[in-house]
């Protein structure tokens, strides 16, 4: 291997010009065929029993999530402006291509059940706007004494009413996005109201629109930073331009690949990136401190030599490194979920990209570019001399504080899974927004105002049609909604088919409170859901129980969209479960939030799962290159450590696990097997040929330890300008980036090196000094 | 005599110009439409309508009703009887329904689980009949007068010569903004109609499926209504159709309802 690249680089102006013509084919493909993946369904996996479930529901029911429009008038809504301006509202939405009529719900649309004295009325509250003071008050007094409307479309105070547009998974996009902004502000402009909009269609839009927008942003910011302190690092204009070339061409390579095997860009590989610039930045650090140590050396060598001898000694860690941290990557290939399986995959041709470009185009560019100047006399050694020294005096001090770096590790680690323990998952996409931005504050005022943002639906299945005209079958089922709602205070309302039968039963029973339950008779139940049928409109039927009777939709609703107010939920239906087996009733669930739920851990299982893979491997691989198992193990130490103390931060900081933060761990993977390799691979080659271990050591951590601290303050540098960005998924990310870099870059100089140190692995001559 | 009227038409259209050509296909489409609404057939008629529901996922529900109809000049009286599905069976419904424009229609329940009639009020004929994708307006008659008719064209569909003719509502609020009807030469039923919203889009439309000649009147014993909006379907068939066989006026009461078939 080594022979084909000290032979390929015979020829760097060839290297060059194929690099570049390959990298301008890959960016043309990304141009041409590059589409980024919005759609979050596209995401999770179609073949996963939950998945499917739910996708079934859905179709029964109709079940869609919900744009939730608010019109607020603090005098009150029974005006004839605010309820010309619910109408209009109702109207416009309806209008919409993206929008079925039918699924538009408001106090214009919805069915009022009366009683009356001698029978039953189903009718609209209104169809003309009401304008006279008399008929507002009766549509007033109307509204309060429904209770499938009063505190669900209107607010109990009376100064808000709601208006849901429900809407299917396929037609989001950003065009109607803003066409649904602009209309509520339209209606917010004039008159007394004013006019909130919410629902997870447009969190998940504003979501869409902020992460990316935000990150191109900062993205450039991140770049420059990065050249800025790799400049002042190399001081060398030609070595920090090649160095971020090969980082930005492995990139282009990947993004490239996935565009011409039509693979489109999900929300997960916009990390491919981060990770090849943490990872490729190593690369091309540790080839020039190398060449740096050895002009040092050699005063007056030519390029040739140097690039030889550079290439002789260095070709083999990298390669290790790289392929250690591919096959880190590819273990994600396990995860069912396959965003995360084209993030591996693609990380890691990008990372093998990153060595490949990194051995050839570097040597070809210092071949024609020329070396980098190295001053030789005057202040400039005394300044190396600087540097090396400290590098001396730090590797003694930690061998001499060997206890003390233990305890203070163990200490470390100890505190890391305290917080590992308060580690939450959490698949909300509303707690990734500022507190006090618009669309939390607009949420919080809805969930103060009605039962909830966010639904959960459980979906009941009988074993056979009509189950539910049993009378046993829907006390059960009332029994279950009224212990959730109640037992709960994060579950603001609930609606199923026993509401409607409740409703029947007391206004066929002269408005009887005492009614408003189920009956004990099936007969009455089919009769009341046929007298439905032939009043109301059963559209508004079709959405709680489907035609055959065998399969109900009960909906919870939520204030909040995180795993712990869905899950605790979910827990109380679990009890019923086995009340519900008894009666031949299945329990599930459906709709986009616990699809989120299932679709968040599915990830994280496979991240925990791939995670121990990719370290049982690193174990391994570390112990067959370097022949010597206890190798592997000391290899690990810096990726156990960034491991622990990453997720140990995020819970001691209560930041959630999710797709994106567990993500976030491979770097700790990619960058510290990296640091790994280049320390004990150069520990190796001094500790054979001096045999002295102390000599050893310092002369490591002079070479790669110089590398890998230029390596972690460069990309330190760079992501912390990320903690200033507007969004907060992309703060964190930023910050627990750098913190990744940070640990590695210690674990490895000080617990990994002490441990080298300690293991007198390499010494083969009995005891040195 | 109708190539005359085609001939006439053309030189109409010739002659005088759109103005008048307007005013009088107007004046014949609303003629059509009386013709239509007109159409004897017979004052009393009972059979047996199996309505069939049929959802998006070809899931079909059928439903067995005894039904008996009766003009009584200013106000036509209907009571029917659910013989399927057995949980409502002898469940029964009632309605009048008054040729005097302001007065809402009538209707009693019967549920024969609680034992007791009801009363049911509807202020909107735009309501959905039973569940089915027809209204109580698509099942009666609606005035003539309420809507302003078009002759479109006239056209030849499943082998019977049609007019066509466009019915656009006076009434803002109401439910269909128009229909288009295909209205059968010299017969005066509709072959077909088509229903638009209150938005101008296409909502549904209405296909003759079975016409016999009962008693010499044309009775339409066999239709289907496809909702397009909602992906749902009806189809309405009578069987035992039988026209001016003598039904007693007292057939038509509470205690009838009650006491069942």
């Amino acid at each position: 291997m080594e022979r084909i690249i000290q032979k390929l680089t015979q020829y760097p102006k060839m290297i060059l010009i194929v690099t570049v013509l390959i990298t301008v084919a890959f960016f043309q493909a990304m141009k041409s065929n590059a589409r980024m993946e919005t759609n979050l369904d596209e995401y999770m996996p179609d073949e996963h029993p939950a998945f499917v479930y739910s996708d079934e529901a859905e179709g029964w029911f109709n079940i869609k999530d919900g744009i939730i429009i608010a019109i607020e008038n603090p005098d009150g809504i029974y005006t004839t402006e605010t309820l010309q301006k619910i109408k209009d509202l109702t109207k416009r939405l309806q209008k919409f291509e993206e929008i079925e009529k039918v699924d538009v719900t408001s106090l214009y649309t919805a069915d009022n059940i009366v009683g009356t004295e001698d029978g039953m009325d189903v009718k609209a509250f209104f169809k003309r706007v009401p304008s006279s003071e008399e008929k507002l008050q009766d549509l007033r007094e109307k509204v309060k004494s429904n209770d499938m409307v009063y505190g669900k479309l209107v607010s109990t105070n009376e100064t808000v009413s709601i208006i849901i547009a429900r809407i299917g998974d396929d037609v989001f996009s950003q065009e109607f996005y803003q066409e649904l902004l602009d209309l509520a502000h339209e209606f917010g402009e004039t008159g007394e109201e004013n006019v909130y909009i919410a629902g997870r269609p447009i969190v998940e839009g504003t979501m869409a629109v902020l992460g990316p927008a935000d990150m191109k942003r900062m993205v450039p910011i991140v770049f420059l930073i990065i050249i800025v302190v790799l400049y002042a690092l190399l001081r060398n204009f030609k070595s920090t331009f090649l160095i971020l070339s090969v980082v930005s061409f492995s990139s282009i390579w990947a993004f490239g690949l996935m565009a011409a095997m039509g693979i489109p860009i999900y929300a997960v590989s916009t990390m491919i990136p981060v990770m090849l610039i943490a990872i490729g930045v190593a690369y091309g650090i540790h080839l020039y401190s190398h060449l740096h140590m050895f002009q040092l050396e050699n005063p007056g060598t030519d390029r040739r030599t140097a690039v030889e001898d550079m290439i002789k000694e260095m070709w083999n860690p990298v390669l290790m490194a790289a392929i250690t941290t591919a096959v880190g990557f590819i273990s994600l290939l396990t995860s069912q979920v396959y965003p995360i399986k084209y993030f591996g995959a693609f990380s890691a041709f990008g990372v093998l990209v990153a060595f490949a470009l990194s051995i050839l185009v570097i040597p070809a560019g210092i071949l024609l570019f020329g070396l980098p100047k190295v001053k030789q006399k005057s202040g400039g050694e005394a300044k190396v001399s600087k540097v090396e020294d400290f590098a001396h005096r730090s590797a003694d001090f930690f061998i001499k504080n060997k206890k003390q770096t233990y305890i203070a590790t163990a200490i470390v680690v100890l505190l890391s899974i305290l917080g590992i323990t308060r580690v939450w998952i959490d698949s909300s996409f509303l707690e990734k927004f500022e507190k006090d931005s618009d669309i939390v504050l607009t949420d919080k005022f809805i969930n103060a105002n009605f039962g909830g943002t966010s639904t959960l639906n459980v979906i009941l299945e009988g074993d056979q049609p009509d189950k539910f005209k049993e009378p046993s079958a829907l006390k059960a089922l009332v029994k279950m909604q009224d212990d959730v709602e109640n037992s709960l205070p994060i579950v603001g309302g609930s609606f199923s088919m026993a509401d409607f039968l409740k409703r029947m039963n007391k206004v066929m029973n002269a408005d009887d409170e005492d009614f408003n339950i189920i009956p004990d008779d099936q007969e009455l139940i089919a009769q009341y859901l046929l007298l439905y049928e032939m009043s109301g409109d059963p559209e508004n039927l079709w959405q709680v129980v489907t035609d055959d009777f065998r399969k109900v939709n009960l909906t919870f609703q939520l204030k909040s969209d995180n795993s712990k107010a869905l899950n605790s939920a979910i827990d109380i239906v679990e009890e019923y479960r086995d009340d519900f087996s008894a009666l031949g009733i299945e329990v599930n669930y459906a709709g986009s939030g616990y699809k989120a739920l299932v679709f968040t851990d599915l990830i994280l299982e496979g991240q925990v799962s791939s995670l121990l893979m990719s370290l049982v491997i690193v174990v391994i691989l570390l112990g067959v290159i370097f022949k010597n198992y206890k190798l592997g193990f000391i290899g690990a130490i810096p990726i156990v450590t960034t491991t622990f103390i990453s997720f140990g931060v995020m819970g001691l900081l209560n930041i959630p696990l999710s797709s994106t933060t567990a993500l976030i761990s491979s770097i700790a993977i990619g960058i510290g097997i990296d640091y790994a390799v280049h320390f004990i691979d150069r520990y190796r080659i001094y500790a054979v040929e001096s045999q002295d271990r102390q000599l050893a050591i310092r002369q490591t951590m002079f070479h790669s330890g110089r590398a890998i601290v230029f390596n972690a303050i460069v990309v330190i540098a760079g992501f912390m300008v990320l903690l200033a960005s507007v969004f907060p998924p992309n703060r964190i990310l930023g910050g627990l980036i750098s913190l990744n870099m940070l640990t590695s870059f210690i674990g490895t100089l000080t617990v990994m090196a002490i441990a080298l140190y300690y293991s007198k692995i390499f010494i083969t001559k009995g005891e040195d000094k | 005599m109708k190539t005359r009227t085609s001939l006439i038409l053309i030189i109409g259209i010739f002659l005088i110009g759109s103005m008048s050509l307007t005013a009088q296909t107007e004046m014949s489409a609303t003629e059509i439409m009386q013709k239509v609404s007109d159409r004897p057939d017979g004052d009393e008629m009972e059979g047996t309508l199996t309505m069939t529901l049929i959802n998006s996922r070809g899931g079909e529900r059928v439903r067995e009703i005894r039904q008996y109809i009766k003009d009584f000049g200013t106000v036509e009286k209907k009571i029917m009887f659910f013989q399927k599905p057995a949980d409502v069976k002898n469940t029964s419904f009632m309605n009048w329904s008054y040729d005097d424009e302001t007065q809402n229609d009538d209707q009693w329940i019967y549920l024969p689980a609680l034992k007791k009639v009801k009363r049911i009020s509807s202020d909107s004929s735009g309501d959905y009949f039973m569940g089915s994708d027809f209204t109580y307006d698509d099942l009666g008659d609606r005035k003539v007068g309420d809507d302003t008719h078009t002759l479109l064209r006239t056209e030849t569909l499943e082998g019977l010569e049609c007019y066509v003719v466009e019915s656009v509502t006076k009434d803002e609020d109401y439910m269909y903004s128009k229909t288009i009807t295909w209205v059968v030469k010299d017969r005066w039923y509709g072959l077909k109609k088509e229903f638009y919203d209150e938005d101008e889009d296409f909502l549904k439309s209405l296909t003759l499926l079975n016409v016999e000649q009962i008693n010499g009147f044309w009775i339409i014993t066999g239709t289907e209504m496809k909702n397009d909006q909602k992906d749902h379907m009806t189809r309405m068939e009578f069987k035992g159709v039988k026209v001016d066989a003598g039904i007693k006026d007292s057939n038509f009461s509470e205690r009838m309802m009650k006491r069942g078939l």
